[in-house]
C-alpha cells in the first residue's frame, strides 16, 4: 500500500468503501474461525462434559460431581503445591538467568552475534526431547552418576541423589529453565536494542551510576518484554504435560499428569472428572496470568 | 447459544452405537470378505514399544498380508486407552461408517471399556477359517479379565507372568516364592520394584502378591465379593507396605510404566522385576542390553496367563482388511514365526495341529534366558474380572502409594 504511486490511495478509498476493520476481520476470519472453532468448541465440550455430559454412556445430568470428586482425591491435593512450585521457580530462575545472560551477551560486542546463536540453540529443540536429555543426564544411571561414580565420589547408583523421579521435581525445573531461559534472554535482547545504549550514554554523561542505569534506565525499557514472557512461560509450565510424566513421580504428578490420568481411566465415568481438572488447569492459570499482568503492570508504571 | 447448538448436535450422534455394524462384512462368506479387502489398508492401533515386534509386523506379517492384496498400516501408541479414546471421540463426533481405527490391539479393561460404550464389531471371530486353530471352550478365549467376549474380539497371542532377574544377583532359591523373593530384597534392598498400577503389568505384580496373599485364590474368582476380598486386601497393603523400604528408591516411589521398569533393569538399577512378555527377554539378551546372565523364574504362587486380542472398532472404514489381518494372525505357520521371533507364545490350540506343526512348535529355543513354554505354564492362573483388577488398582493408590 505505502509503495503505491500517489495517486493509489485516492483510487482505493473510491473503489472499496468497506470500513477498515470489517476488511481486516474479513481477512482474519479464516484464522479465527479456525483457532476460534477449535479452541471455544474443546473448551466448550469439556466444560460440558465436566458438568456431566456423557452421550457415549448414554444420557447426563447436569451436577458438580466431578469437581467434588477431583477436590476430594488426595492425589489432586498434592498436585497443587508440586505444579505451583515447579511454575515458579522454573519461571523465576528462567527469567533471572535469561535476563542476566542477554544483558552479559550484549555488553560484549565481538562475539554477540555468536553467543546469540549459542542462546537460540536451545529453542528449536523439542520439550521431549530435552526431557529425554535430562533423564540420561541426571537420572541415578546417567552420564553424572557415572562421572561421580569414576571420580571416586559416589560408590554405587543409589547413591548419586535422585534427581529425576525426586519428591522436589529438580529434573523438571532443570529441564525448564534449560529450555526457557534462552527463550528470555533471545527477547530481552530483543528489547534491547531499539536505541537503549543511547539512553544510557545519556545517562551516563548526566552523572548515572552504573546501577542507577540499569535500574532507572534499562530495566524500565525491558520489563514489558520480560514480563511478557515470563507470563507466557509460567503459563506453559503450569499446564505442561510430557516433561512431568518423563521426569517426574506417578504421585505426587503435576496437575497435567494427574488429568492425563483420569483421562487414561479405562472406566468411562471417570470422565467427568478429568474433564473438570482440565478446567481447573484452564482456570487457574487464566487468574495467574491476569493477577500477573496486574501487578506487573503497575510495576512498570511505577518505575520510570 | 453456541454451546447448546454444540450439545444438540453432538447428541444426534449418540446411543445408535453398533448401528452401522450392519454393513460390516460377514465372515461366513470368507471369499466376499477377502475380495471386499482386496485393496484395503488396515490402520492397526497397537502398542509400539516392543521393537522387536513392531519389526515382526512391519515385515513377516506385513509380507502376507500384501500377497492378499492388503497394506498393514501400523500405528504405534503407548496406551491402548489412546484408541479406544480415538474411537470414542469420532463415536462423539458422528464418523459412525468412517473412522480411522480399523483395528486395536486390546484386552482386559481397555476391551470392557469398548464394551461399555458399544464400540465393538462383534460376531466374526468363530467364522474366521483359521478358528478351526482356536479353542473357543477355553474360558481364557471365552472371556477376557472376566468379561465375555461374545464374539466381539479374536486371539492373538498369549502372554504369561514370570519374574526376570539377573543370575549373578539372585541365587535359585531366592527366586522359589514370593516369600524369598521379599527376604532377598530385605537383604538387597534398592534392587527391585514394580511399575505403579494402573500400568498394565505392575497391575499383575500387585495381583501377584494378592494370589500370594490369599491362601486359596480360586476364592477371589468369579464376581466381587467383599467378605472375601477384604480381609485378603487388607493383608496384602500390609505386606506391600512392609515391602517398601526394599525397593527402588526406598519405595518412596514408583516406576511410571514397564517401559521405565525395564529401563532400570537394562541401566542396573536394579536386579528384578515381574514382566507379562518372557518371550522377548530373549532378544534383549542377546543384544547386550539385558545381562547375559538374565534368567527367568515362575514363583510358587504360580503365574497369571491372560490372551491378548484383535478388536475391529463398530466404525472401522476397513472391516473387512481388518478380518483378513485377525485371521492371518492365527495361521499356524505365523505363529510360529511370531514365536520363533518375538517369543510371543502361540493363542493357537497346539493339540489341533499336525503333529510336525506340534513338533516344530516344541524345537523353538528361545535361549538360555526365556523359560521353555512348559515349564511356563505348568501353573498358570486366570485374571481376576476387570471390575475387581480396576478396584484393586484404585485401592493400590490410596493404600500404598498415597499413604
Amino acid at each position: 500500500m505505502t509503495a503505491a504511486g500517489p495517486g493509489a490511495p485516492a483510487a482505493g478509498r473510491r473503489a472499496l468503501r468497506v470500513p477498515r476493520w470489517a476488511l481486516i476481520l474479513a481477512q482474519l476470519s479464516p484464522a479465527l474461525l479456525v483457532v476460534g472453532g477449535l479452541f471455544a468448541g474443546g473448551v466448550g465440550l469439556g466444560l460440558a462434559q465436566s458438568l456431566g455430559y456423557l452421550p457415549f454412556l448414554g444420557g447426563w445430568s447436569w451436577n458438580l460431581d466431578a469437581y467434588r470428586a477431583v477436590w476430594a482425591d488426595p492425589a489432586v491435593r498434592a498436585s497443587f503445591a508440586l505444579t505451583f512450585r515447579i511454575a515458579f521457580l522454573s519461571t523465576a530462575a528462567a527469567t533471572v538467568l535469561g535476563v542476566s545472560a542477554a544483558l552479559l551477551v550484549h555488553r560484549v560486542g565481538r562475539f554477540r552475534s555468536a553467543l546469540t546463536s549459542v542462546l537460540s540453540a536451545p529453542l528449536p529443540v523439542p520439550h521431549i526431547v530435552g526431557a529425554l536429555c535430562m533423564l540420561l543426564l541426571l537420572s541415578q544411571s546417567g552420564l553424572l552418576s557415572r562421572v561421580t561414580r569414576a571420580a571416586g565420589l559416589t560408590e554405587t547408583q543409589a547413591e548419586f541423589p535422585a534427581l529425576t523421579a525426586d519428591a522436589f521435581g529438580w529434573g523438571i525445573i532443570a529441564e525448564y529453565v534449560w529450555k526457557e531461559s534462552p527463550f528470555v534472554a533471545v527477547v530481552t535482547l530483543a528489547a534491547l536494542t531499539g536505541g537503549v545504549d543511547d539512553l544510557v550514554g545519556a545517562a551516563r554523561t548526566l552523572g548515572a551510576r552504573p546501577w542507577q542505569c540499569f535500574r532507572h534506565v534499562v530495566l524500565p525499557l525491558i520489563s514489558p518484554s520480560v514480563a511478557a514472557t515470563s507470563i507466557l512461560v509460567f503459563a506453559f509450565t503450569f499446564g505442561s504435560y510430557e516433561v512431568p510424566f518423563l521426569l517426574g513421580r506417578p504421585f505426587p504428578a503435576a496437575l497435567p499428569v494427574v488429568a492425563l490420568q483420569y483421562y487414561r481411566d479405562v472406566d468411562l465415568a471417570a470422565r467427568p472428572q478429568a474433564m473438570a481438572l482440565a478446567v481447573v488447569i484452564s482456570v487457574l492459570v487464566a487468574v495467574l496470568v491476569a493477577v500477573y499482568m496486574a501487578l506487573l503492570g503497575r510495576l512498570v508504571r511505577r518505575a520510570p | 447459544m453456541a454451546l447448546a447448538a454444540l450439545l444438540t448436535a453432538c447428541s444426534d450422534t449418540a446411543g445408535d452405537g453398533t448401528g452401522a455394524a450392519a454393513s460390516a462384512p460377514d465372515a461366513k462368506d470368507w471369499d466376499a470378505v477377502l475380495a471386499t479387502a482386496d485393496g484395503q489398508t488396515v490402520n492397526w492401533y497397537m502398542y509400539g514399544g516392543d521393537d522387536n515386534l513392531n519389526t515382526f509386523v512391519n515385515g513377516e506379517l506385513s509380507d502376507r498380508l500384501e500377497k492378499l492384496g492388503v497394506t498393514l498400516n501400523q500405528v504405534k501408541i503407548t496406551d491402548t486407552v489412546d484408541a479406544v479414546n480415538k474411537v470414542l471421540a469420532e463415536e462423539q463426533a458422528g464418523r459412525d461408517d468412517d473412522g480411522s481405527v480399523d483395528m486395536i490391539w486390546v484386552n482386559g479393561e481397555n476391551f470392557a471399556t469398548g464394551k461399555q460404550a458399544d464400540l465393538w464389531t462383534c460376531g466374526y471371530p468363530e467364522n474366521l477359517p483359521n478358528a478351526q486353530y482356536v479353542d473357543f471352550t477355553d474360558p481364557a478365549v471365552t472371556s477376557d479379565f472376566g468379561v465375555p467376549i461374545e464374539g466381539c474380539e479374536s486371539v492373538w497371542q498369549q502372554a504369561d507372568s514370570a519374574l526376570v532377574y539377573d543370575s549373578e544377583a539372585l541365587a535359585d532359591n531366592d527366586v522359589e516364592s514370593v516369600d524369598s523373593l521379599i527376604a532377598w530384597a530385605g537383604a538387597n534392598p534398592g534392587r527391585f520394584t514394580y511399575a505403579a498400577p494402573p500400568d498394565f503389568t505392575g497391575s499383575m505384580a500387585v495381583r501377584t502378591f494378592l494370589y500370594d496373599t490369599a491362601d486359596n485364590p480360586e476364592r477371589l474368582l468369579g464376581a466381587f465379593d467383599e467378605a472375601v476380598y477384604g480381609p485378603i486386601s487388607a493383608e496384602l497393603w500390609q505386606r506391600l507396605n512392609d515391602l517398601e523400604p526394599s525397593l527402588w528408591r526406598g519405595g518412596d516411589t514408583y516406576p511410571a510404566s514397564q517401559d521405565d521398569v525395564e529401563r532400570l533393569y537394562a541401566d542396573d538399577e536394579i536386579d528384578a522385576y515381574l514382566t507379562y512378555g518372557p518371550g522377548a527377554v530373549a532378544v534383549k539378551a542377546a543384544d547386550g542390553v539385558f545381562p547375559a546372565s538374565t534368567r527367568e523364574a515362575v514363583l510358587d504362587v504360580g503365574n497369571i496367563a491372560n490372551n491378548s486380542f484383535v478388536a475391529i472398532p463398530y466404525n472401522a472404514e476397513h472391516t473387512a482388511a481388518a478380518m483378513v489381518v485377525a485371521n492371518e494372525l492365527l495361521d499356524p505357520e505365523l505363529q510360529l514365526a511370531l514365536f520363533r521371533a518375538n517369543g510371543a507364545y502361540p493363542a493357537v490350540d497346539l493339540e489341533s495341529l499336525p503333529s510336525v506343526q506340534r513338533a516344530a512348535f516344541d524345537a523353538v529355543d528361545l535361549g538360555p534366558s526365556v523359560l521353555p513354554l512348559a515349564d511356563l505354564t505348568a501353573n498358570t492362573r486366570p485374571e481376576l474380572r476387570a471390575d475387581y483388577v480396576a478396584l484393586i488398582e484404585a485401592d493400590w493408590k490410596a493404600n500404598v502409594q498415597q499413604r
